[in-house]
């Protein structure tokens, strides 16, 4: 992890999203450093996603900075972003349904690389998510979990300075799961990763810092055995009601 | 878009480019000894159309813009093309030109509707009504003073005194009928295969992704908007060629920006398949044999005709007629091998 003094890699100074009335994301000020692993939690309609629409230039936000390496890209368009290497893993996966899986993946690369090279990056991309088998194949006739892996490979085939991943498990069986929270500590060697969760026991065996979001706001931001003990994330996930019902520690 | 392997993909496109060709060729020698004079100045107003059409398969097809506007782009190039020739009292540069306008205008509106964001439904409210708006005004230069130098714009006859394209540097030279067409059969294939290439470059396949998915494009650092721009100037430059085929062998009129072709490009393409190069030109060809014999009947209206053939293609084979033929073919090949 780089030292405090250090530029952060990703920042927002309160950063808010209103639609209308309506405050998605409401003065959200976060700081990633390089190489880091962070896990974002918080209920449905915490405004998690609509954070990363923020952040990767599908929303314009109504107030607030986002800074990249210091820069500012507040207002920037998804592609701009995206070629200063920011890549997303979006919550329903978006993918090229039409092409094959390999096309998709070499399209991935195709921007920065020569034909061959994207070829061979691309393949490489599929190996290391164990996905050789389905090159061939049209990604709109892919099972889910399938599709996840699919736009996983397409997000790491660039090898962007930052991958954000929205809810990555979800749709995903015990085994899948496990495989992935493998390959998101794997990926870590070489990447900083937000990754958004709701699978408890899928956070604690990535082990890492945890920044809670309740109804736009950042509710806290601590290691991620601590924010699991915190009787506020128990009601914010469970309601008050459920004040006794344990979250497995 | 079936996953094939590279190997086979590869001799699929080899044989359809030299299909393409063979095809081009075949027509080129033997039609014009086969048909008489009028049947081959028919025939060239057929492929100039076939062209427009290729244009539409290209941009909707694989651009995922549905323009109702190829017509503006289509009388432009026509238009273009008369007023320069007459003007030149030369064809040989007006043929540039006649590409050049079209082209432009359509890089032009292209700007405007992508870098603007606008959405689906107002890029057809949008291409439409610029068709329009150079229908009304095509048709209201009746008077004497509406005239492009040399070129009198002639209001709803058009211009009847549209020069045919001549020997390259030989002004007096005029080209006959049977030359026209073999340049529009030519023109026609070249077409073809340029839409071919471009699908297959690195560009082309951003185009098919983008229409497959904008948003993740955008996010893997692809601008959208420029590619689009790219796509509907290509589409614009087709229409081009196809009005400067068609002028060159009858003349233009405001009839090239009417609702009348408007509607035909999008009935050709559906017919022959949405999202194939070839679908739409043999719709194409074939919808014009069948209006032109319609034509003919005296008790039954050519329009009715083909509204019946769009209402029943559009419920019996809503993939159009080539994938259709396709998937037969497909089927029958399983079979045998069971």
């Amino acid at each position: 992890m780089s030292a405090a003094h250090a530029v952060p890699l990703l920042e927002t100074r309160a950063l808010s999203m209103r639609f209308g009335g309506v405050v998605a994301v409401d003065n959200v000020s976060l700081t990633v450093a390089e190489g880091e692993l962070r896990c974002l939690i918080g209920p449905n309609g915490a405004g998690k996603s609509t954070f990363f629409k923020c952040l990767t230039g599908q929303l314009r936000p109504s107030s607030g900075r986002i800074l990249w390496r210091g820069r500012d890209i507040t207002g920037a368009d998804s592609f701009a972003i995206a070629r200063l290497g920011i890549g997303i893993k979006t919550q329903v996966p978006s993918l090229f349904d039409g092409l094959s899986v390999l096309e998709s993946v070499v399209l991935a690369v195709r921007r920065l690389h020569s034909e061959a090279t994207s070829r061979a990056r691309a393949v490489a991309a599929l190996a290391r998510l164990e996905i050789e088998h389905l090159a061939g194949r049209q990604v709109g006739l892919l099972a889910h979990g399938q599709r996840q892996l699919v736009e996983l490979a397409m997000v790491v085939a660039p090898e962007p300075g930052l991958i954000i991943l929205d809810e990555p498990t979800a749709g995903m069986s015990a085994e899948e799961t496990r495989r992935a929270a493998e390959l998101i500590r794997e990926l870590n060697r070489r990447h900083t990763i937000i990754v958004v969760e709701h699978d408890m026991q899928f956070i604690r065996s990535i082990a890492s810092a945890v920044t809670v979001f309740h109804q736009g706001r950042v509710l806290m931001e601590d290691r991620v055995e601590r924010v699991l003990a915190d009787p506020r994330v128990r009601d914010v996930y469970l309601g008050k009601s459920a004040e006794r019902a344990k979250i497995p520690a | 878009m079936r996953a094939a392997p590279p190997g086979i993909e590869r001799r699929q496109y080899l044989l359809e480019i030299g299909g393409a060709i063979a095809l081009a060729a075949a027509a080129a020698i033997g039609l014009p000894r086969a048909l008489e004079l009028f049947a081959v100045i028919n025939a060239t107003v057929f492929v100039s159309l076939a062209v427009l059409a290729l244009s539409l398969a290209l941009i909707w097809g694989f651009g995922g813009i549905l323009c109702f506007g190829q017509a503006a782009f289509f009388g432009l190039g026509g238009y273009a093309y008369a007023v320069a020739a007459l003007n030149l009292s030369d064809t040989t540069y007006a043929v540039p030109i006649a590409l050049l306008v079209p082209t432009a205008a359509a890089a032009a509106l292209g700007y405007v509707m992508f870098f603007g964001r606008i959405s689906d439904v107002y890029m057809g409210v949008i291409t439409l009504t610029v068709t329009l708006i150079l229908f009304n005004f095509s048709n209201s230069t009746a008077g004497d003073e509406w005239r492009i130098g040399a070129a009198p714009l002639g209001g709803f006859n058009g211009i009847p005194s549209t020069p045919p394209l001549n020997v390259p540097g030989q002004p007096g030279a005029a080209l006959p009928p049977e030359a026209i067409f073999r340049i529009a059969v030519a023109c026609l294939a070249l077409c073809y295969i340029l839409a071919k290439l471009v699908l297959r470059s690195s560009f082309g396949r951003v185009v098919i992704a983008i229409k497959e998915n904008e948003l993740r494009a955008e996010l893997l650092g692809y601008d959208a908007r420029l590619y689009k721009l790219g796509i509907f100037s290509l589409g614009g430059f087709m229409a081009g060629i196809a009005g400067l085929l068609f002028a060159s062998c009858v003349f233009v009129s405001p009839t090239m920006f009417s609702l009348s072709y408007s509607a035909q490009i999008i009935i050709w393409v559906m017919v022959g398949g949405l999202g194939t190069l070839a679908g739409p030109i043999i719709g194409c060809i074939l919808l014009q044999m069948l209006t032109t014999w319609a034509g003919t009947l005296r008790d039954i209206s050519p329009s009715v005709i083909l509204g019946v053939i769009l209402m029943l293609v559009v419920l019996a084979l809503p993939k159009g007629l080539l994938p259709t033929a396709f998937a037969i073919a497909g089927r029958l090949r399983r079979g045998d091998r069971r």
